[in-house]
C-alpha cells in the first residue's frame, strides 16, 4: 500500500524561520462569521521575499485567511477574529493599529481586475495621490517604475492618459498589480489573480509574480493547483477551515504527508 | 489495485488511463518472465528452436516499452499527475526501461545457446542454478510491484546478493575450465557473457525494487546501504 511520506527535516524549516526571515506570523487564528467558525486555530510563518500559495477546495477558508492579513474582514459586520497575525513582529490586530496604514503595507489584488474609471496613469498613482504626493516628477517616476515591475510599461507607455477600461482583462489585472505595487507595500496579497484570465495572460501574470517576489513577500490564493506548483515557494493546503499541511512546494506536490492533501492534489474523492 | 486507489479519482477517464498503463506493465512483466523461463529451458535442453523463438519474441517486449512510454507521456501532458500518481508514472517509466533490458539479457542467453550448439563446452549446471534464482527474483520483483508490497520488494532486493555470489563462483569455475583446455576458450567466453547477462538481470530486478520502494514510501533508496533499506521493514 502506498504510504504517506514521513515529515522530514525539510518541512521543519518553516517552523524554525528566524524573526528576520519571517514576513508574517499567524498564531492560533480563529475566525467566526456570526456563530459559524470559518478558521480553526491556524498557525503558520510566511517567509520574507518568497511566494506562498494557499490551496484548497471552495469554502475551505483560504480567501478568508488571506483577507485577515490586511484586515479586509473588518468590513464584514458579523466577522470576529481571535488570535493574532504579526507583520514584521507587531500584531496587526492590536487596537492601536491604523488600518489604512496597514493596507499601505499590505497591498491586495482581487480575482476580477477592478481599475478605477480613470486614465491608466491616474490609476497607478492613485495611492500616492491619496498620500498627498503632488511632485509631478516623483509621480511620473513612480508610474513608470510600477508599470515596469508589473510588466505593462511597454504596452501602455504611449497611451498613459487613455481610459483604463480600454485595456484587455490581462492588462487590467497587471494595471491593478501596478497600482498595488506603486505604494511600495511589504506584502502583496493576490486573491485568485488569474481566474478571470486566458492562459497566455495567466502565464504573463505568473511570470510577473516570480519577479515581484524579489521586492515583496507575495501571498497568493489559487484554485489552480498547477499554478500554485509553478509560482510558489511554499504551499499551504487548507480544508474545512483548518491548515492541513504547509511545506515547501516541491515536497508538497511530490510527497505530501497528509492523506487529505494527497487526495486533493491528485484529484481523488476526499 | 485497492491499495493504489487508482479508481478513486474524480475523473473516470484518468482512472482508466492509469489502469490501462499499469495493466500493460504487468503484461510486459509476464511476457519477460516467460521469456527468461524459456531461455533457461532452452539452455538446459540445448533447444535451438526455442532459442530462436525467444529472440523473435523480443520485438514484442520492445513494443511494450514504446507503448507504455508513449502512454505515460500522454498522461503527464494531459493530467499533470501529482504526489502518488506522479510517483506511479515515474516508477513505471523507469521500470519498463529496466524490463526492456532484462529482455535484452534474455536474448543474450538465447544467442549463447544457438552459438554454442553442438560444440564441446563447459557444464552449464551452475549457470542454470543462477538462472533459476534470478527467475524467482524477477517473479518476486514483479509481484512486489503489482501488489505495492514494501516487504516483498525488500526481500527481492536482498536476493541480489545471492546472485552475485553465484556469479563469482561461476566465473572462477569457468576460469579453471579455460586453463584446463584452452581450445574451448571461445565457447567459454560466450558462456561467460550469458552468465554476465543473468547477473545483470538480477541488478535490474534490484533497480525495479528500489523504484517500488520510491513509489510506496516516497524515498529515493537508489544509493542507500542495505541496512538503510532494511530499516523500512522495521518501521
Amino acid at each position: 500500500m502506498i504510504r504517506l511520506a514521513k515529515s522530514s527535516t525539510q518541512r521543519e524549516v518553516l517552523t524554525h524561520l528566524s524573526a528576520e526571515q519571517t514576513a508574517l506570523e499567524i498564531k492560533n487564528l480563529d475566525l467566526y462569521y456570526g456563530d459559524k467558525q470559518a478558521l480553526f486555530d491556524v498557525s503558520m510563518k510566511i517567509p520574507k521575499g518568497q511566494v506562498t500559495a494557499f490551496i484548497g477546495p471552495s469554502g475551505c477558508g483560504k480567501s478568508t485567511l488571506l483577507r485577515c492579513i490586511n484586515r479586509m474582514n473588518d468590513l464584514v459586520d458579523i466577522c470576529r477574529v481571535e488570535g493574532n497575525i504579526a507583520l514584521q513582529g507587531s500584531n496587526i490586530y492590536d487596537k492601536s493599529v491604523d488600518v489604512a496604514a496597514l493596507r499601505r503595507r499590505v497591498g491586495m489584488v482581487f480575482q476580477r481586475p477592478n481599475p478605477f474609471p480613470k486614465s491608466i496613469y491616474e490609476n497607478v498613482i492613485y495611492g500616492l495621490r491619496l498620500q498627498g504626493i503632488k511632485d509631478r516628477r516623483r509621480l511620473d517616476e513612480a508610474a513608470e517604475n510600477s508599470l515596469r515591475s508589473a510588466a505593462l510599461w511597454n504596452e501602455v507607455k504611449d497611451r498613459l492618459h487613455d481610459n483604463a477600461f480600454g485595456l484587455s482583462g490581462g492588462q487590467q489585472q497587471r494595471l491593478v498589480i501596478a497600482r498595488a505595487v506603486a505604494i511600495d507595500p511589504e506584502v502583496l496579497l493576490l486573491d485568485e489573480p488569474t481566474s478571470a484570465l486566458d492562459p497566455i495572460s495567466t502565464l504573463t501574470i505568473e511570470e510577473l509574480i516570480s519577479e515581484l517576489k524579489e521586492k515583496f513577500t507575495v501571498v497568493i490564493v489559487t484554485h489552480n493547483m498547477q499554478q500554485a506548483a509553478r509560482v510558489s515557494d511554499q504551499t499551504a493546503f487548507m480544508y474545512m477551515g483548518k491548515l492541513i499541511e504547509y511545506s515547501d512546494t516541491n515536497t508538497l506536490f511530490t510527497t505530501p504527508t497528509q492523506k487529505q492533501t494527497e487526495d486533493y492534489i491528485t484529484g481523488r474523492y476526499g | 489495485m485497492e491499495n493504489l486507489n487508482i479508481n478513486r479519482h474524480i475523473s473516470g477517464q484518468f482512472n482508466s488511463e492509469l489502469e490501462s498503463v499499469r495493466n500493460q506493465v504487468m503484461q510486459m512483466g509476464g511476457l519477460i518472465e516467460k521469456q527468461l523461463g524459456d531461455a533457461l529451458a532452452a539452455m538446459a535442453d540445448n533447444d535451438i528452436e526455442l532459442a530462436q523463438q525467444i529472440i523473435a519474441k523480443d520485438k514484442e517486449v520492445n513494443q511494450f516499452e514504446s507503448n507504455v512510454d508513449q502512454e505515460c507521456s500522454r498522461i503527464i501532458a494531459k493530467r499533470q499527475p501529482a504526489a502518488s500518481d506522479l510517483r506511479l508514472i515515474l516508477t513505471i517509466m523507469k521500470s519498463i526501461t529496466e524490463l526492456e533490458r532484462v529482455g535484452d539479457g534474455v536474448v543474450s542467453i538465447a544467442r549463447m545457446v544457438i552459438e554454442n550448439h553442438g560444440q564441446v563446452g563447459p557444464s552449464l549446471i551452475g549457470l542454470e542454478n543462477m538462472g533459476q534464482i534470478v527467475l524467482k527474483m524477477l517473479h518476486n520483483t514483479l509481484d512486489a510491484f503489482t501488489r505495492l508490497d514494501l516487504k516483498a520488494a525488500i526481500m527481492a532486493h536482498n536476493q541480489d546478493k545471492k546472485v552475485n555470489r553465484q556469479y563469482e563462483s561461476i566465473v572462477r569455475e569457468l576460469m579453471t575450465f579455460m586453463m584446463e583446455d584452452p581450445r574451448i576458450i571461445p565457447n567459454i567466453l560466450k558462456v561467460l557473457a550469458a552468465a554476465r547477462a543473468i547477473e545483470r538481470i538480477g541488478d535490474r530486478c534490484k533497480n525495479i525494487c528500489e523504484q517500488t520502494l520510491y513509489l510506496v514510501e516516497g524515498v529515493d533508496v537508489r544509493h542507500a546501504t542495505e541496512e538503510e533499506i532494511n530499516s523500512f521493514l522495521i518501521e
